[in-house]
């Protein structure tokens, strides 16, 4: 079962550059043939307050597909203690005039850190957006499910005086999944974006929320 | 070899060497928490209205009897064991661990009732209690002066003295009024991110305890961390923090919003209400609103301690006189 995950993890990790793409948020209609390169910085709250920068590639496809990846961590007085990174991409499925539908699927690498614990999770973040672009604005809707795969722990001294008997290790099945699902929308400028996007988190059991329930970034692409 | 080569082959070793470590269950009890009482035999309990309380009693079983109460709602009473030197001097000193929080038995979130504690601390107190006119006190800390304050309020007869120190409020909108400064974060602060970043990795239902369990002790990290307004000197110690039963106690007072004073005129005994000198979030000002609610009251600030001033030495060394000095005035 380990052996069948982590196959599936490599596979993932490897076909995500030549197949798929973007994390970033686009205006797919501002986006031309000739722009290969997306930069992107945002800052937002995801499940903390965090800032993050990105690069996407525009792939020479018919179907427009940009690669992607991204890191981000959280505000705070402790550097890469807690992290995410995703490696991924997006792919518009769908156009009726300036209607369109894309898919996005990301493979994410997170760390979380604290007094008493280190985890480290391979997860993957797979949404669906739909919206209206024209190329100097766009409004979008969003649905997805960020889902924690498999996750290593490892616990502190301090946490050990406390529970000696503590297990580290990877644990299984799953240790998390969220909902989440919001609106997307943004402005276009010569060769930029500025884009702002909020909205729910519910627990995979639609029933449980986290302790803030909400998510909202803001950030700016460069393309060229 | 080629540069990409090497870099794909020392991947592929390491995630070999990954998939070769035993996989462990994210939901079973003993790995990631400890277990309870009735999972352990070796953990110290009584059974009692219909549950196994982690329990432990120390000093005469004829001297007068103090039963402490734990904070939380859902931790345990291991930051409160500075209380056995009450045994050294005069005193039976009763410890458990509230149904749901510490090493006792967890129930369902549904199951979870002020009733039920009351039915539980009653029975606590008869288990232990050697004689119809052996004294009892109750000493509690945080929720666990709450609660005391609650049963006081039910039970206004029986109870021979009351030691509490710094119960977030009796009524339900000094609760409220209390944990909107005492979980004040910095919204770019560490604190807060020890708090809430974990919840992408980790994800349970209502009554996954252990899951739950291990959450809720990550959440609570950030309580005596530098950005906590609290004031502690440092961590606290804890066997387990009871998610569920936090959980529930928290939702429940959301929604009955209780005031745990309408009967405590009729309690005329002297109360002696500690806070700390530290807490930012506490004061005096706090203080003296919640303790009018007693007709007779002994106010005493802990210099240089914080919220949880009954668990760490300075705190300890400061109040245990004052404490000793009530108790003995009233046994």
């Amino acid at each position: 079962m380990k052996i069948i995950k982590i196959s599936l993890l490599i596979i993932v990790a490897l076909h995500f550059p030549k197949s798929l793409c973007l994390a970033q948020t686009l205006n797919w209609a501002s986006l031309r043939q000739e722009q290969r390169h997306i930069v992107n910085v945002n800052a937002g709250y995801d499940y903390a307050f965090t800032y993050g920068v990105g690069y996407g590639y525009h792939l020479k496809m018919k179907l427009p597909i940009v690669l992607n990846v991204e890191y981000s961590q959280p505000a705070g007085d402790k550097a890469f203690d807690d992290f995410k990174t995703k490696i991924g991409g997006q792919i518009q499925l769908y156009q009726v005039n300036d209607f369109r539908f894309t898919a996005k699927i990301l493979g994410i690498a997170r760390r979380y850190e604290n007094d008493y614990t280190r985890l480290f999770n391979f997860g993957s973040d797979m949404s669906a957006i739909a919206g209206y672009y024209r190329d100097k604005w766009f409004v979008a809707g969003e649905f997805g499910f960020d889902k924690a795969i498999v996750t290593n722990f490892k616990h502190t001294d301090l946490f050990r005086e406390n529970f000696p008997d503590v297990k580290d290790g990877w644990y299984e099945p799953s240790t998390g999944g969220n909902f989440y699902y919001g609106l997307q929308a943004g402005v276009s400028f010569t060769n930029n974006d500025i884009f702002l996007k909020a909205g729910k988190v519910v627990q995979q059991d639609f029933e449980t929320n986290p302790t803030i329930p909400f998510y909202v970034q803001i950030g700016y692409n460069r393309r060229f | 070899m080629k540069p990409t080569k090497s870099v794909l082959a020392a991947f592929f070793s390491g995630m070999l060497m990954f998939a070769c470590e035993p996989e462990l269950s994210i939901h079973e009890s003993g790995n990631l928490v400890a277990k309870t009482a009735d999972q352990d035999s070796s953990v110290p309990s009584i059974y009692v209205n219909g549950a196994q309380l982690h329990a432990e009693a120390f000093g005469d079983p004829d001297d007068p009897m103090i039963v402490v109460l734990h904070g939380g709602p859902g931790e345990d009473y291991r930051d409160l064991l500075n209380c056995k030197e009450f045994a050294n001097d005069g005193y039976r000193v009763v410890f458990y661990d509230q149904r749901g929080a510490g090493l006792s038995e967890r129930f369902p979130h549904s199951t979870y009732t002020m009733q039920v504690l009351y039915d539980d601390l009653t029975a606590v107190i008869s288990y232990y209690k050697a004689s119809p006119t052996q004294p009892v006190f109750l000493l509690g800390h945080s929720w666990g002066a709450m609660l005391a304050t609650a049963y006081i309020n039910q039970y206004p007869s029986v109870i021979n003295g009351a030691i509490l120190g710094e119960p977030g409020g009796f009524k339900w909108d000094d609760v409220e009024d209390y944990l909107s400064r005492s979980r004040d974060f910095r919204l770019f602060s560490e604190g807060l991110n020890d708090a809430v970043y974990m919840e992408q990795f980790i994800t349970a239902k209502e009554n996954d305890h252990a899951l739950l369990d291990y959450k809720f002790q990550l959440w609570a990290t950030a309580d005596g961390g530098e950005d906590s307004p609290t004031g502690n000197e440092g961590k606290l110690p804890y066997w387990r923090s009871g998610a569920v039963t936090s959980n529930a106690y928290m939702e429940w007072g959301d929604e009955h919003r209780p005031d745990w004073t309408t009967n405590l005129q009729q309690y005329t005994t002297k109360v002696l209400f500690i806070y700390s000198e530290n807490n930012e979030a506490y004061g005096l000002a706090h203080a003296q609103k919640v303790s009018s609610a007693y007709p007779n009251v002994q106010l005493f600030e802990t210099l240089n301690a914080g919220h949880d001033m009954l668990s760490f030495p300075r705190g300890w060394n400061n109040t245990y006189p004052v404490m000793l000095e009530y108790l003995n005035a009233l046994k």
